[in-house]
């Protein structure tokens, strides 16, 4: 189809424009407050353009929130999740796409009712199975309750069922057993899935909120999200929102970052959650 | 590395190799999903408090307090609100602008980029800053826009009226995108050859959408209300920046107020596990519904695919009998 300008083409372009403009409007308006001057009850602007342009904002929150400390904590939790699902789910996912036994199906499918089970249910008794091996308040209490990821499984195990049953014939034949065979032919050939997996799994961790507030009360261990909460509850009625929003976009800058950089493999894996529905 | 001798034949005799596979992810299922679910479900029956060691087993003692409990019901009235603001809205934005986006070539990248960036939000950064676009007096932005056109500021997070439709705002925000993205996916995976299809029969536009893209579209658009009605319902983040439930319980949603009881108040964990438990209730329900619909919807889909002209499946399911849906009570928290 050739494209014309027709008002369809217009009123496509306006609907975008403004699809655009609001799903930035909140990282430039933090972006405008950081840099802006300061934003307490004393002097506050509306102007859309800071009259003048500072960088303090960005020490004061990082000094006032802990924020090295706290994305220091969030980088080693997210990370230490991240190597515990993906040595939990690859083998898993490698016995339910490449393996025959009994019981496939169904354990596969508990797998997947797990999906459903909200995070408020387990809260509770998790937090009393971390306080009882002595973890509560550490970052390995944050981490470990997070070990099994089953979108981690259910990913990896499609792809993994396209790898050619051919290919895992011939690895037979050459006598690989099933522990090489995976390590040699199915985790290579798997990479690029691997790879989606762990950014989505490395984004969701990282912006975990309920879990740290729970389980971190030490100031200590706080993640970045509990940090910057408690930095805006800290702040009683009379907020710097100059400095919040240095906090926020420090916060943020992580996830952002990996997500600029992953985007592409976000929508492929992302596509591939919907074709399974 | 294996035991077993070359003869080994892959084939039924896994069992032993898969159940080794399998041990660490079960760990992890059984320990900190499994076990803690019938867990809750039992304290749900007691009278269990965060502060005392001793309880005992009362029945329905705690559903009968929520029949009585206000706040409780507040909670509900106000998650179905919510549900309300954000649910539909979400899901006919997000489609318009996955269909508009779809078409275009020129600076796809970016204006990808650009519509993605909400999934991946930090809530907590997010919250922040829309404190600051809704904050009370006369310096926020959405105050300042008002004031172009001469209308006194509002008391956005301190009215009672509005402290719902502000969280709500921001939960609209993150859920659009998403639904882009699962509908973008949706679109992408409809062959070229079902839309020369309907060229051919005359179908164009808003006929075209109706009675192609919009059945072609029906198990994206069944995954996309479960996953978004699941993650609504569980909304929490937003609330406990923003608001922290107020005021008057406003903007209290049912798991604000499931923390409230249990962590906060009164630390009542048995009542707080039985109202948890009809969240868990809920949403299964809610994925129940989505596997039924979602079955009946891929016939419809492949029936349309192959008037069409073509037998290729939208969505390209490999597997016919998908188990169920893949819903994270986790994506995109």
């Amino acid at each position: 189809m050739k494209p014309r300008f027709g008002p369809a083409t217009v009123g496509r372009w306006a609907l975008l424009t403004v699809g655009v403009i609001i799903a930035l409007l909140p990282w430039v308006w933090m972006l405008r407050t950081a840099l802006g001057p300061g934003q307490n009850a004393l002097g506050i602007s509306s102007n859309p353009i800071p009259s003048s342009i500072t960088f303090a904002h960005f020490s004061d929150a990082f000094r006032a929130g802990a924020l090295g400390r706290a994305l220091i904590n969030g980088l080693i939790v997210s990370l230490g999740i991240l190597i515990l699902q993906l040595a939990t789910a690859i083998p898993a996912a490698y016995a339910f796409a490449c393996l025959r036994f009994r019981g496939r199906t169904a354990l596969f499918g508990l797998v997947l009712a797990a999906l459903l089970i909200p995070p408020q249910v387990v809260a509770v008794p998790n937090y009393v199975t971390v306080s009882a091996f002595g973890l509560a308040d550490t970052r390995l209490g944050l981490v470990l309750p997070f070990m099994t990821n089953g979108i981690a499984i259910f990913l990896l195990r499609q792809y993994m069922t396209t790898i050619p049953p051919a290919l895992l014939e011939a690895a037979r034949m050459d006598g690989l057993g099933t522990w090489r065979t995976l390590r040699k032919i199915v985790v290579p050939l798997s990479m690029p899935a691997i790879a989606t997996t762990s950014v989505f799994s490395f984004l969701l961790s990282f912006n975990e909120y309920l879990w740290p507030l729970l389980e971190a009360r030490s100031p200590a261990i706080a993640t970045p999200p509990l940090a910057l909460a408690r930095l805006t509850q800290g702040a009683n009625g009379f907020p710097d929102f100059a400095q919040l929003c240095a906090a926020a976009l420090i916060v943020s800058l992580p996830t952002l970052v990996v997500f600029v950089v992953a985007q592409r493999r976000l929508t492929a894996g992302l596509a591939g959650t919907g074709a399974a529905s | 590395m294996t035991i077993r001798g070359r003869g080994a034949a892959w084939g039924h005799g896994d069992t032993p190799r898969a159940a080794a596979l399998l041990l660490p992810a079960f760990v992890g299922l059984i320990a900190f999903i499994g076990v803690p679910t019938f867990l809750t479900i039992f304290v749900a029956g007691t009278d269990k408090s965060l502060t005392g060691p001793s309880f005992h087993w009362t029945g329905t003692a705690n559903t009968r307090t929520a029949i009585h409990d206000g706040a409780f019901h507040q909670s509900v009235t106000n998650t179905l609100l919510y549900c309300l603001y954000t649910i539909i809205p979400a899901l006919v934005i997000g489609l318009a602008l996955a269909l508009a986006a779809a078409r275009v070539t020129r600076g796809r990248g970016l204006l990808r980029l650009a519509l993605f960036l909400p999934v991946t939000a930090n809530l907590v950064a997010i919250a922040v800053v829309f404190s600051y676009i809704f904050d009370s007096d006369g310096h926020g932005l959405a105050n300042t826009v008002l004031g172009w056109f001469g209308a006194a500021p509002v008391n956005w997070l301190g009215g009672t009226a509005t402290a719902l439709p502000v969280v709500a705002s921001v939960g609209l925000w993150r859920l659009v995108s998403l639904v882009f993205v699962l509908y973008l996916a949706g679109l992408t995976a409809v062959p070229e050859s079902v839309y020369e299809a309907a060229e051919v029969d005359g179908l164009r536009g808003w006929a075209r959408f109706r009675w192609v893209t919009w059945p072609l579209l029906g198990p994206t658009t069944v995954f996309v209300l479960v996953v978004v009605t699941t993650l609504t319902l569980q909304t929490f983040d937003t609330v406990s920046v923003l608001t922290g439930g107020g005021p008057l319980g406003s903007s209290t949603t049912l798991v604000y107020y499931i923390y409230q009881v249990g962590f906060t108040n009164s630390f009542r964990i048995g009542y707080a596990s039985m109202l948890v438990v009809l969240l868990l209730v809920v949403v299964i329900g809610v994925g129940a519904l989505g596997s039924v619909l979602g079955r009946r919807a891929r016939v419809r889909a492949a029936r349309t695919s192959a008037v069409g002209g073509s037998i290729a499946l939208p969505g390209g399911a490999p597997e016919p009998a998908a188990p169920a849906l893949p819903v994270s009570a986790g994506a995109g928290r």
